[in-house]
């Protein structure tokens, strides 16, 4: 009856291994086995898919989404710009640097609004601009009285191809549509080379040395410098990757849990498999030869549909990043890194259970017992010691200049520590449960008894609420209570001129100088906005300027300077001293009519104070005071500006360029553009200013709306005003919640594979209890216990890790968290639990459908 | 040399209080050729006695050799080739593995032993056409009968070059005629020179023996010599 051969293979009889015909037999069972049953496997599987495809969509996103700096330099290595000796300057960095690419900048005011738009004249085919200008339709202008606009340039001006742009009293027809295919928010107007003459700024691109750079003293001083930056863009694609291994840990999590399941429903064949004479690294390649499956599976089909939805969805991402891409210019280098990740994952994932099956007994194997779960208190010590280096990385990764690989390492530590703690988490709760009802009892217990599937089912729980309640700790952290927006939605200011190029507020302000008689002659259509606005309150404004400091306006005329309050730092960059004014705060002079408004009685007021504002965050801020051109007298020997004797020129009044004031704190409404931070008559004297009409403060009853503020726009622009509305700002209350969102739904799905599969491996259990008599009400509780237990432990450790981690990196300001985004934390972990009770109690409940022994076949 | 030889064997489980002694100092001695019943009561320690002699457990005390190779003192790669080579088994609940078919199955202890797909195919097939399956050497697990498994399993337990073939109730899952017909099958496999021992409630199974060892509480109590010549349950020309 033997059936002997006639020979075996010598290796095979040195190692016992059996070669490559024994794995390909192993693999051929894997394989007929994830075809009979990757149903059970599709969650792993699209978990792993959607990983590398998430990966490769931002991947190529991060590759392109940054602003490249060629918005800045075209294809040269440093800029320089100035408003000062312009030609000779020009004449000089060539003479300097070579050859250099001239860009020439024209401001045009756009009737009614706050911005202007520049006209610039440059080469389409510089040699270092050149990718800054891309010709959409008609062409490029070349004659003196021809210009090409951007689109949003020609939709603000209403014009097409053809009509005549009429800017600084010059007459251009429209010969083409153009954009700036490195910055498409770029808009302006372009004109041949020369052709925006006189410039008031010019640019100049050009290649140099950081010696030629440094030597190089423009007349009159560079208004900017810059040299093109050392980030690469491969650091993007890294933390795209980095971000990438956070959540192949959650996909590996979940499926250690599915292929720990897998594992436990193959015991017996794995012990028939040992019983034929297979050694245990034929077990464990029968499990990971699965998981390799699954991983080649998932990652290709993932880049595949990465690939697919990265094209199809480019044309959105170049208008939300700004600038053209190239689609198939990608760092495919990550993207393959990606998908080794994502099928190493997979195979670690699946090595886990396969080393456990393998190292099982044989006869134990066969007869379906899973082996005894581990102590927890092992994981326990380790997980503490993690989770102890983890909070001390983080602590000591210095939030204001990060550590990036103190950064990475906490976070990591902190992560795993997290998990291997869930094991005590989950033998604390059964232990708790003893004195529970049979059912709820049966359920804890049996969490403790499936250690390695729940284990890993919680950590994977944990991880995905832990990232949702970490982004909703920082982004409730990180919101500023006050200042929510530049007005309240009912308020509109209405101004007599510019800022300095941006919007009130940004910095010194301009306001142009009026008579009484003008300002008198303005009332009527200050009267009639009021009326399209509906104003319920309309309150003059005036800033504090020195009258003896004119200078000129940006549409031509005298205007003022206004005083801002600011933070002033000396700053040197490139042997050049200057200052650098951050968090320009616009001043008002506290007028009987605010004061009224805001309900501030004059006496509350103490006799020295500068400044009243119901802001906190002004400490240490200055008032800088408009002084004009010259603060001193030329003529004196003494008078130096930043260092330079000034042309001679009108002498500023009495008072220093800038001081710290005397603050006095009131109860204000915070917003940006509102006026709530005011200078008293005292500090108009003391220092020398005087106040000049700036605008006026209106206030509605109700919300004002689109139609109303576009009838109010089109007054306001009939009389040379300017209105600011309330702008939509972008609340990160919509991160918070979604990111609870996600991770709520994440967890429910982990909790609706886990549950399904421990209860499945509790089946004979259950047909015992149905056979002794216990009703649906029991199963349904048992299945709700176990569901709600997971998501409770998960929430808890979720929850508990990222306020430990979160404190670690706050530790030198503990103040932001003090914000805490309560309705997600109770969503998260009262809400969550719950969910999944009653989840598990709707969806359990079926009768077993039989209690027969059920065999290996 | 016997085939298969126990000595002394004992086997515990548990520690303390919860030791349990499924085996007490068995000894055993079966030859090539011979087939050898094994009976007694549940808890007797009978499928303990064929896992140890089958090197799936390792013995608390005593030896078993396997063509006079002690068992003990190799290692689990070693006993792994060995239950590839030389030991048989076939199990009540057939315990085929799904996703490979029939000649797949029988093969597989072959191909893990290192011998190509092609040979160990063919030897598969020849096993299978000796127990008459060669129509369903495709067929997969589920799309047999509950005989038809059996003498599959039967098969994947004889194919190659074994010297010992161990049977956990081979008949335990089958009707009478069925459980006759694997009965004749493994006693034929033993005239050929193959060593057997099957485990069995059954006394009319264990008549086909040419010995029955009647174990209780982990101990060997009785071997008797079954008259010759078992009554047959099959019709003449099943017997054919």
């Amino acid at each position: 009856m033997s059936l002997a051969l006639e020979e075996r293979p010598a290796d095979v009889e040195a190692t016992g291994s059996g070669g490559g015909p024994a794995r390909r037999a192993i693999f051929r069972w894997s394989w007929r086995l994830f075809r009979r049953e990757w149903r059970q496997q599709v969650l792993v599987l699209a978990l792993v898919l959607f990983s590398v495809a998430a990966t490769t969509v931002g991947v190529a996103l991060a590759y392109n989404a940054g602003h490249s700096e060629d918005s800045t330099f075209g294809t040269a290595n440093s800029m320089m710009s100035f408003s000062r000796d312009v030609r000779a300057n020009v004449a000089a960095a060539q003479r300097a640097f070579g050859t250099v690419d001239e860009i020439d900048h024209q401001s045009v005011p756009i009737p009614g609004s706050l911005n202007s738009l520049d006209l610039r004249a440059q080469d389409p085919n510089g040699k270092f601009g050149h990718p800054m200008l891309r010709l959409g339709t008609g062409r490029f202008p070349a004659g003196a009285g021809e210009v090409a606009l951007t689109a949003g340039a020609a939709a603000t001006f209403n014009l097409h191809i053809g009509d005549p742009f009429v800017a600084n009293g010059r007459t251009r027809h429209v010969v083409g549509i153009v954009e700036n295919g490195v910055r498409l928010s770029d808009e302006f107007a372009l004109v041949a080379p020369g052709q925006a003459d006189p410039p008031t700024d010019v640019t100049i691109l050009f290649n140099a040395t950081n010696a030629q750079l440094d030597s190089f003293r423009p007349s009159g001083g560079a208004t900017s410098i810059g040299t093109r930056g050392s980030i690469s863009k491969t650091a993007a694609a890294i933390v795209v990757l980095a971000l990438e291994t956070i959540g192949l840990l959650f996909v590996g999590l979940v499926a250690a849990a599915g292929f720990a399941v897998m594992a436990q429903r193959r015991l017996r064949a794995l012990g028939m498999l040992g019983a034929l004479g297979a050694t245990d690294r034929h077990v464990r390649l029968a499990m990971v030869a699965n998981g390799l499956v699954v991983g080649v599976a998932g990652s290709t089909i993932g880049v595949v549909v990465g690939l697919l939805t990265w094209i199809a969805l480019a044309p959105r991402f170049e208008t939300l990043v700004g600038h053209r891409i190239d689609r198939i210019h990608l760092q495919w280098w990550a993207i393959v890194t990606s998908m080794v990740l994502a099928l190493v994952t997979s195979v670690v994932a699946a090595w886990w259970p396969a080393r456990s099956a393998a190292r099982a007994s044989i006869v134990a194997a066969l007869s379906g017992r899973p082996s005894p779960p581990k102590p927890a208190h092992r994981f326990a010590g380790v997980g503490g010691l993690l989770l102890a280096v983890g909070v001390a990385c983080l602590a000591f990764a210095n939030r204001d200049t990060p550590n990036a690989s103190l950064v990475i390492a906490g976070t990591v530590a902190t992560t795993f520590g997290m998990l291997f703690v869930g094991p005590v988490f989950i033998r604390g709760l059964a232990a708790i449960g003893r004195r529970a009802p049979i059912a709820m009892r049966l359920a804890l217990r049996d969490l403790a008894r499936y250690q390695a599937r729940s284990a890993a089912a919680l950590g994977a729980i944990s991880l995905a609420l832990a990232i949702a309640a970490t982004i909703a700790i920082s982004a409730a952290a990180a919101a500023i209570p006050s200042a929510e927006a530049n007005l309240a939605s009912n308020q509109a200011m209405v101004y007599l001129g510019f800022g300095s190029g941006g919007a009130p507020g940004d910095g010194p302000g301009v306001i142009p100088a009026r008579t009484v008689a003008e300002m008198q002659s303005l009332q009527p259509h200050v009267d009639a906005l009021a009326a399209a606005l509906n104003a319920q309150a309309v309150l003059p404004l005036t800033e504090a300027v020195d009258p003896a400091s004119p200078t000129i306006a940006p549409g031509g005329g005298v205007a003022y300077m206004t005083a801002t309050l600011g933070r002033v730092k000396t700053v040197t960059h490139r042997g050049q001293q200057g200052i650098d004014i951050s968090g320009a705060i616009p001043l008002y002079v506290a007028t009987p009519a605010l004061l009224t408004y805001y309900g501030i009685s004059p006496n509350a007021i103490n006799s020295n104070t500068d400044m009243i504002t119901g802001r906190s965050d002004v400490a240490g801020f200055e008032v800088l005071a408009p002084r004009g051109p010259t603060p001193c007298d030329s003529s004196q020997p003494k008078c130096r500006v930043n260092g330079v004797k000034p042309t001679p020129g009108p002498v500023g009044r009495k008072g220093p360029d800038t001081w710290h004031p005397t603050i006095q704190t009131v109860k204000l409404p915070r917003y940006t553009s509102a006026p709530d931070t005011l200078l008293t008559p005292h500090a108009l004297e003391a220092f020398g200013l005087e106040s000049a009409s700036a605008g006026w403060f209106m206030q509605t009853r109700s919300p004002l709306n689109p139609t109303r503020i576009n009838s109010a726009q089109r007054t306001a622009a009939a009389a040379g005003l300017i209105i600011e509305t309330r702008k939509t700002r972008t609340s990160n209350a919509r991160l918070r919640d979604g990111a609870t969102a996600v991770g709520l739904l994440v967890a429910l799905g982990v909790l609706a594979m886990t549950v399904g599969l421990i209860r499945s491996e509790t089946a004979n259990d259950l047909r015992t209890l149905t056979a002794a008599g216990a009703t649906s009400t029991t199963r349904r509780t048992i299945t709700g216990s176990t569901a709600g237990a997971l998501a409770f432990l998960g929430a808890l450790l979720g929850t508990g890790g990222a306020y430990l981690a979160l404190v670690a990196w706050h530790r030198g300001d503990l103040h932001p968290l003090t914000q805490v985004p309560y309705l997600d934390l109770v969503i998260i972990v009262v809400g969550l639990p719950l969910l999944a009770i009653t989840a598990g109690w709707l969806l359990a409940g079926r009768e077993p459908v039989s209690i027969a022994h059920q065999p290996l076949e | 040399m016997s085939a298969l030889e126990l000595r002394g064997v004992s086997k515990m489980y548990g520690e303390g209080a919860n030791e349990v002694h499924a085996l007490r100092g068995v000894d055993l001695s079966v030859d090539a050729g011979a087939l050898v019943a094994v009976m007694g009561p549940s808890g007797s320690g009978k499928s303990t006695l064929l896992t140890i002699a089958g090197s799936l457990e390792v013995p608390t005390r005593g030896e078993v050799l396997i063509d006079g190779v002690t068992v003990s003192a190799m290692s689990r790669n070693d006993r792994a080739r060995l239950r590839r080579r030389s030991i048989g088994y076939v199990f009540q609940d057939f315990n085929l593995l799904a996703g490979l078919s029939a000649v797949e199955n029988v093969s597989l202890p072959m191909e893990l032993d290192g011998i190509g797909v092609r040979k160990a195919r063919l030897a598969g097939m020849q096993a299978l056409e000796e127990l008459g399956l060669s129509d369903r050497a495709s067929s997969f697990p589920d799309e047999l009968s509950g005989g038809e498994r059996q003498r599959v399993a039967i098969a994947r337990a004889v194919v190659g070059d074994r010297h010992l073939l161990l049977a956990d109730e081979p008949s335990g899952a089958l009707d009478s005629v069925n459980a006759e017909s694997v009965i004749r099958l493994i006693r034929a496999a033993c005239q050929r020179g193959v060593a057997g021992v099957v485990v069995t409630h059954d006394a009319q199974l264990a008549s086909w023996a040419d010995r029955v060892v009647f174990l209780r509480d982990g101990r060997v109590v009785d071997q008797t010599m079954p008259p010759a010549g078992p009554e047959s349950l099959l019709a003449p020309e099943a017997q054919s």
